[in-house]
């Protein structure tokens, strides 16, 4: 994967979204998008450069906000970046087009308590099913 | 014909941690199958966050009763980058070392319990048997079967004199007497071949569509392996074969452990007798600048991957840990469909779970 290009693909496709990509150690790239605008860019990776392994989502609550971090790998990591505000929210699912992010997207959901529109099964992952506390990755937690 | 629900699990004496699949038959064949997880979830995650870096090593080794050492490799090494630390090469191999000597009990661990399953248990009592000799070196080596607790922020805790190494060395020879008996079972035994081909099929576009990871990825054709891709410890010091195979079957996968064993026993040589001079460990300082960092290591059983957070405080802000274990399980409801009963447990056994790495 050509980061430089993948890049360049971004800046084109999203000339509003603040992307500013930032090296971070063990060669991977943040980019941040806007939570309306990652599905496409995963579209657009797809279709370009047939980025399809997505290693994990990680979710955290930073106590202003939630970000969501998707590390997608090909010969190098990129960290597509999003935040969400800490009240209700939610983003599109990715499942349509990397069925293995079911999974991740579930752990996030019940974790950080972030909504996956379109998700077919938004069970818990981890937790029990009578779960009734907080999601224990919120700061509300103590 | 009616439909039958079989559940399995949680507990079950077929597995070996907790799961729980509820599997609907109809007559012999499987038609539709759901697993539940999290069983074994210990809330680790959020426990990393409420201790200093150097504690969480400690609880990091805990993630995993099997490759604990490459948890702390992908744990240590995350914050070494963070801190800019320089390890000394020494370091680097013996980490190394533990590292590929962990592949091979755990892929030894896996044949045996295959075995278990398809009814071969001569197999199974002489790869837990021939195990040893590598468990007996690792436990010399640490003090630990399970945990060594070799990895510290900024190298190893533990050295190798010569003598040791020289011993080491001859058993390990001794040891691939012994795995050559195995490939001779997965290459020529009928029993063998005859419960593993065709089971558990995964084609490679499977493989990609789940982001499978490891010897399953590897057993479908999908070439792809971190210590020769994105080489960390001592790996780029190292010539990393990738075992590949394409008929994404159990067999397939056999083969490629099996054959990834020998490929270990290898570099193990290697490192011990390129085993470099020096300083064991770098001085890390407690507090780590603020920044993140995702660190992967190729976990016996794959891709595994640590995004760690410091917000500059003594303490991580975030650690995920997603294990290589993961994404196998999410193919499970396809492999199980239209299997014969009788297979379900060498499928499940097929793709090497470890059910406390992905509940954590």
């Amino acid at each position: 994967m050509n980061v430089e290009l993948v890049l360049e693909i971004l800046r084109e496709h999203f000339p509003t979204d603040p992307l500013e990509p930032r090296l971070v150690p063990m060669d991977d790239t943040v980019v941040t998008l806007t939570p309306e605008n990652l599905r496409p860019a995963v579209q657009t990776l797809i279709d370009r450069f047939d980025l399809r392994h997505l290693s994990t989502i990680t979710g955290i609550d930073t106590g202003t906000e939630i970000e969501l971090l998707y590390h997608f790998w090909d010969g190098e990591g990129l960290t597509l970046r999003t935040v969400l505000p800490r009240e209700g929210s939610h983003i599109v699912t990715l499942i349509d087009l990397i069925p293995g992010a079911a999974f991740y997207e579930r752990e996030v959901s019940e974790m950080l308590h972030v909504l996956f529109e379109g998700h077919p099964m938004p069970d818990p992952l981890l937790l029990p099913d009578d779960w009734e506390g907080e999601p224990p990755l919120r700061k509300e937690v103590p | 014909m009616s439909r039958i629900t079989i559940p399995i699990g949680p507990q079950h004496p077929a597995l070996k941690e907790p799961i729980s699949f509820l599997l609907t038959a109809q007559g012999e064949r499987i038609v539709d199958s759901t697993l539940r997880i999290g069983y074994a979830h210990r809330g680790l995650e959020r426990i990393f966050q409420s201790r200093n870096y150097a504690q969480n090593v400690r609880v990091v080794e805990r993630v995993c009763g099997i490759c604990s050492h490459v948890h702390t490799t992908a744990y240590c090494q995350g914050v070494e980058a963070l801190l800019g630390l320089e390890v000394p090469p020494r370091a680097l191999y013996i980490r190394t070392l533990l590292c590929e000597m962990e592949r091979i009990h755990s892929h030894l661990l896996w044949l045996g319990v295959l075995a278990e399953h398809i009814g071969f248990t001569t197999v199974f009592m002489y790869a837990w048997r021939d195990r040893e000799i590598v468990m007996d070196i690792m436990e010399e080596l640490s003090g630990g079967r399970v945990a060594h607790g070799v990895n510290v922020i900024g190298g190893v805790r533990v050295d190798i004199d010569p003598e040791h190494a020289e011993s080491i060395l001859a058993r390990l020879d001794e040891l691939e007497g012994q795995i050559e008996v195995f490939l001779g079972v997965v290459l020529h035994e009928r029993t063998f071949q005859i419960r593993t081909h065709a089971v558990g099929h995964l084609s490679a576009k499977e493989v990609r569509r789940y982001c499978v990871v490891g010897p399953v990825a590897r057993a479908s054709g999908v070439d792809v392996d971190l210590r020769r891709d994105a080489p960390y410890a001592a790996y780029d010091r190292l010539d990393v074969r990738v075992i590949v195979a394409h008929e994404g079957d159990v067999w397939a996968r056999t083969m490629v452990r099996t054959m990834e064993t020998v490929e270990s026993l290898r570099l193990c040589r290697q490192l011990l007798t390129e085993l470099p001079g020096g300083p064991l460990t770098a001085r890390a300082p407690r507090r780590v600048p603020p920044g993140e960092v995702v660190s992967r290591c190729e976990a016996p059983r794959g891709e595994l991957i640590y995004y760690i957070r410091s917000d500059g405080s003594e303490r991580p802000a975030r650690v995920k840990v997603r294990a290589p274990t993961l994404p196998s399980l999410a193919t499970l409801p396809d492999q199980l469909q239209g299997v014969n009963t009788a297979d379900v447990p060498t499928v499940l056994a097929g793709v090497d779970l470890c059910i406390a790495c992905a509940d954590r």
